[in-house]
């Protein structure tokens, strides 16, 4: 062997450039138009005042405090082994070979960024056959591929992103990499402050990095490779001719969604210094993945304290897949969390998902019962789960939007009394029927959403303005109901009349009503239901149905109990004039609901809700005419009819057709943001706004917040915008975002999520060191005071800073 | 054919598991050494050995071998330690090398090691668990084995060894000095040994 040779390994020519197509079409990621947040905030005072009466209301998220310790140990983990080096020092007497077996260039996606972009640089790799290079861990042997940039000030870089590497023969020494090709994907976040530095304002700058590998085949070479690109500053972002191809290696990345939950736990005490460990992976129901292959590949063990062998085997599991692994202890304790790349093979594609996991101490005993996913909840049990939704279903009954239907129920109980307790039994089960008919229904919507593939969110269907201004409408009609404008007479006044069918007229009344209680309980449920809903979204289609039964059965529970006990009626009022009063008075609370309705249309229609109040003002007309003229009438009742219905139909036509134009959403939602923090101006989120305030070491905290969420705006508005947090958030410097879900865009349903949570509000708030993930603040209790959750707040922000 | 070696191998290996063990007795082997002499490490019972996969094709050992590790053998050797290398590469890899290149390259590269043992076959490199270049074990006057892991704690082919914390040294040093190996294992770096 020639040992004296003396070659350069590394080439030092900057590659080929790949050029700019200076009409690539503009790419939806990088475009940058903001996404206002619409719409005003509901009169939250009065809705305090209404919740007040609901004080023994104390469930909260058991699982947040733990979730935020275990965050904390995750972003411990999350430390990669530091070491950034520069290679090439004396590498000239190396004696292996001449070249190196491995082409860099650097793509960017853009050909033209603005300021305050992110775009993506491609640190594409081509190895001759045969040869390879190495993922972020190289596995027994080997060295993860390093990327140094130099870039003009004002640009930076995020971290690599990896694409799904490959395990690499020989089988003794197993390391993970990439073989023929690889794109290492890295954001870049073109800094706003280029805009005002005239030096570098709106002209091309060159990217620079320096790229450095180990690449092997019989033997190994280090090597590294200067790489360039050009980049024009400019107004309007462009993507470039490269876009396409960065994009396609985007989808070779670690998945996001969570079709699956993982766990990890020791099978066995450990031998020495080894100890068997299981990750197993559940699929989330509905998804249709069918899994042929899983593996697991461990990330870079912090402090390289233990390592993560190899080896895998496959261990037979019920419930979804179980891979065996070792972990081999260097020294300290065994890990608690372990963190790694499951790989997923199944219908024809390969599938990575990012995890980091808590070892559980043994096999969990009810695995069918867990949520522990990606951000590893901590398991909740099904009865717990189960109680929650029985009182939050009991709970709804005194909410604003239902209180008067179940008062109306109260009374007509009072009136009928005295009558046969058998029907009023019967009556009772109908009533519960109807409610529950309408929670079952309410459970296969979001079964079905979730078999289509979507994600399902409570309150997503105000998203849905047509529900938003069909609901408006029925409130308002149960307002003047009260408000005894009109009266309903289910099955119209030929039945009214026909005495021998009252008892039918009654069934089908109860019935109705089961369904008016679920419906208007809808906007009230979220606050109340949260954590049950959460649990229910994540689970099969049979826990979907049994929580989903269970709050109804909650709700139907005191009417059924009364019903079945009418002697319990002898601690009501007594029936008289003051039932009268007492329905009016419950008009009231029905009208707030009405607002705040309407305050949720707005944000769908802009401006144009003006004409969804003259409608509703119609709709009132019609029913005083129809209750005055048609029901009370003596005289030509038809007419009163006529109007009744003619004025419906002009006012859909005119208010809602023509000038609401309610099927179609405003084109530009109203950009008012809800309140600034200090000087900290509110800007919408999105993705890349998060990655490129953490690129720029920023702190950030995003507010998911939507106009119908009452916590949201009784809570968590007030404590962002008290003195303290907003001083703190200015102090820091932090970057807030807000995430509106008003009207249930699918990318932040998704990204709730993401971190398990059944909706709004969701604050997260990432650490300052950008390695570290978001940090999911507890959920507030509707009835928390903004001041104790200002002081969460506050806490969160100041682990962020360290 | 292929099936049965690689079954043969991971049998071997599973074994190697349980024989390389922090504590317990090294495990004992007999080598050829490059110069034909026969290597037992069971004769050096009473002196502290250590014993390194080697393939100075690999930058991670080119890298020590551009004279850092060659001044740890020297000081240690003046203690009295005995230093083996073992080389596992197979004879079809470009690296291999024969007896007459492992000498040229013992004198080129200046070595001061006890021994460069033959292990083309890989049979003490497996036995060891031996997966990288390099790969340091360190047995103590009794026998046990007392030290698996890296060189140091600088996982790079490139710059001087010198400025990193030689687990090599240390552990021979505590020895020496009647006291426990702090650092008893770490994460072996480097190229995959080529069997």
């Amino acid at each position: 062997m020639n040992n004296s040779a003396h070659m350069p390994v590394c080439g030092d020519e900057p590659s080929p450039l790949r050029l700019r197509s200076p009409d690539a079409a503009d790419h939806p990621l990088f475009s940058n138009r903001p996404a206002g947040f619409a719409g005003g905030i509901l009169n939250t005072n009065i809705l305090k005042k209404i919740f007040h009466f609901e004080r023994f209301w104390g469930i909260e998220r058991l699982t947040t405090m733990r979730l935020t310790a275990f965050i904390l140990c995750v972003v411990l983990l999350g430390l990669q082994r530091s070491g950034a080096q520069v290679a090439g020092d004396d590498l000239g007497s190396f004696t292996a070979s001449a070249k190196h077996h491995t082409q860099v260039t650097l793509l960017l996606s853009a050909a033209d960024a603005r300021p305050g972009d992110t775009i993506y640089a491609g640190v594409d790799m081509k190895m001759e056959p045969a040869w390879h290079t190495y993922w972020k861990n190289p596995g027994d042997a080997g060295q993860a591929t390093k990327i140094e940039w130099q870039l003009p000030p004002g640009i930076s870089a995020g971290e690599i992103q990896w694409p799904l590497p490959s395990k690499l023969p020989p089988a003794e020494v197993t390391t993970y990499g990439y073989e023929d090709e690889v794109m290492l994907i890295v954001p870049l976040t073109i800094g706003t402050s280029l805009k005002t530095n005239s030096n570098l304002a709106m002209g091309q700058v060159e990217l620079k990095a320096k790229v450095s590998w180990l690449e092997c085949k019989e033997t190994c070479i280090p090597a590294d490779q200067a790489v360039a690109a050009k980049l024009n500053i400019a107004a309007e972002t462009k993507t470039s001719s490269d876009a396409a191809l960065i994009q396609s290696w985007k989808t070779k990345l670690p998945r996001t969604d969570n079709i699956f939950s993982f766990q990890a736990w020791w099978e066995k005490p450990a031998t020495g210094d080894t100890r068997p460990l299981i990750v197993q992976g559940q699929q989330m129901p509905g998804d249709t993945l069918l899994v042929d292959k899983s593996e697991f590949f461990p990330a870079p063990a912090p402090n390289e304290q233990f390592e993560i062998q190899s080896a895998t085997e496959k261990v037979p599991d019920a419930a979804g897949f179980a891979l065996r692994k070792t972990v081999k202890k260097f020294s300290g304790d065994w890990p608690k969390e372990i963190s790694g790349l499951v790989v997923v093979e199944g219908n024809g594609q390969r599938s990575g998902f990012d995890v980091t996991l808590p070892v559980g101490p043994t096999a969990p005993a009810a695995k069918t019962t867990s949520t522990a996913a990606p951000t590893g909840e901590v398991p909740v049990s099904l009865w717990q789960m189960l109680l929650y939704a029985f009182i939050g279903g009991l709970i709804l009954n005194i909410m604003p939007c239902v209180l008067p239907v179940i008062a109306l129920k109260i009374l007509g109980f009072v009136s009928e009394a005295r009558s046969d307790p058998r029907r009023i039994r019967n009556l009772g089960f109908v009533y519960a029927l109807g409610v529950i008919v309408s929670f079952l229904a309410f459970a296969g919507i979001i079964i079905g959403i979730k078999a289509a593939g979507h994600y399902a969110g409570w309150g997503i269907q105000f998203g849905n303005p047509i529900f938003v201004v069909c609901l408006t409408t029925l409130v308002t009609l149960v307002t003047l109901n009260l408000f005894g404008v009109f009266e309903v007479v289910l099955g119209g006044g030929a039945l009214n009349a026909a005495g021998e069918l009252a008892s039918r007229s009654g069934a089908s009344g109860a019935f109705f009503n089961g369904l008016l209680a679920t419906i208007l309980a809808t906007p009230c449920s979220a606050p109340f239901l949260t954590p049950a809903l959460g649990f229910a979204f994540a689970q099969s289609p049979a826990v979907i149905v049994a929580i989903f039964l269970t709050i109804g059965l909650g709700l139907a529970s005191p009417y059924v109990l009364l019903s079945c006990n009418p002697a319990l009626l002898k601690f009501l009022p007594k029936p008289g004039a003051w039932m009268e009063k007492f329905k009016i008075a419950m008009g009231f609370p029905m009208l707030a609901t009405v607002l705040w309705l309407f305050n949720v249309a707005a944000a769908d229609y802009g401006s144009r809700v003006f004409w969804l109040g003259i409608f509703l003002v119609i709709v009132a007309f019609a029913a005083w005419v129809f209750g005055e003229f048609f029901q009370r009438g003596r005289q030509r009742r038809g007419l009163a009819l006529g109007i009744t219905i003619g004025l419906l139909v002009c006012g859909y036509a005119y208010a809602l057709e023509s000038h609401l134009r309610w099927r179609e959403l405003a084109t530009e939602p109203d950009a008012k943001t809800p309140g600034a923090a200090g000087d900290n101006a509110w800007q919408p989120w999105s993705p890349e706004a998060v990655d490129r305030a953490r690129a720029a070491g920023k702190i950030v905290l995003v507010d998911f917040t939507a106009t119908w969420c009452v916590t949201c705006n009784a809570v968590v508005k007030p404590a962002l915008e008290s003195d303290d947090v907003a001083k703190k958030l200015k102090d820091l410097g932090v970057v807030v975002l807000l995430a509106d879900y008003t009207l249930t865009p699918p990318a932040i349903t998704a990204e709730i999520a993401r971190y398990h949570s059944a909706g709004v509000p969701m604050v997260l708030v990432y650490p300052k060191n950008s390695t570290e993930p978001a940090m999911v603040l507890p959920q507030p209790s509707p009835l928390q005071l903004p001041t104790s959750y200002g002081r969460v707040i506050l806490e969160a922000l100041d682990r962020a800073a360290k | 054919m292929k099936k049965t070696i690689a079954l043969f191998a991971a049998t071997l290996l599973a074994t190697a598991t349980f024989a390389v063990e922090i504590g317990k007795p090294a495990p004992d082997f007999t080598g050829t050494d490059i110069n034909g002499k026969t290597v037992k490490l069971a004769d050096y019972k009473g002196k502290i050995v250590v014993i390194e996969s080697y393939n100075s094709d690999c930058p991670f050992c080119h890298n020590q071998y551009k004279g850092a590790v060659q001044e740890l053998q020297k000081e240690l050797a003046a203690k009295g330690v005995v230093w083996l290398l073992v080389n596992s590469v197979n004879a079809k890899n470009s690296s291999h090398r024969t007896p007459e290149q492992a000498q040229k390259e013992w004198t080129a590269l200046k070595i001061n090691a006890t021994a460069w043992i033959d292990d083309t076959a890989g049979t003490i490199g497996r036995l060891y668990d031996m997966r990288t270049t390099p790969h340091v074990f360190i047995v103590a006057a009794d026998g046990t084995l007392v030290y698996n892991g890296a060189m140091d704690d600088r996982p790079q082919p490139f710059g001087d060894p010198r400025t990193a914390k030689n687990y090599v040294r240390n552990a021979v040093d505590e020895l020496l000095a009647g006291k426990p190996v702090t650092v008893s294992q770490t994460k072996p770096y480097g190229c995959s040994v080529h069997y």
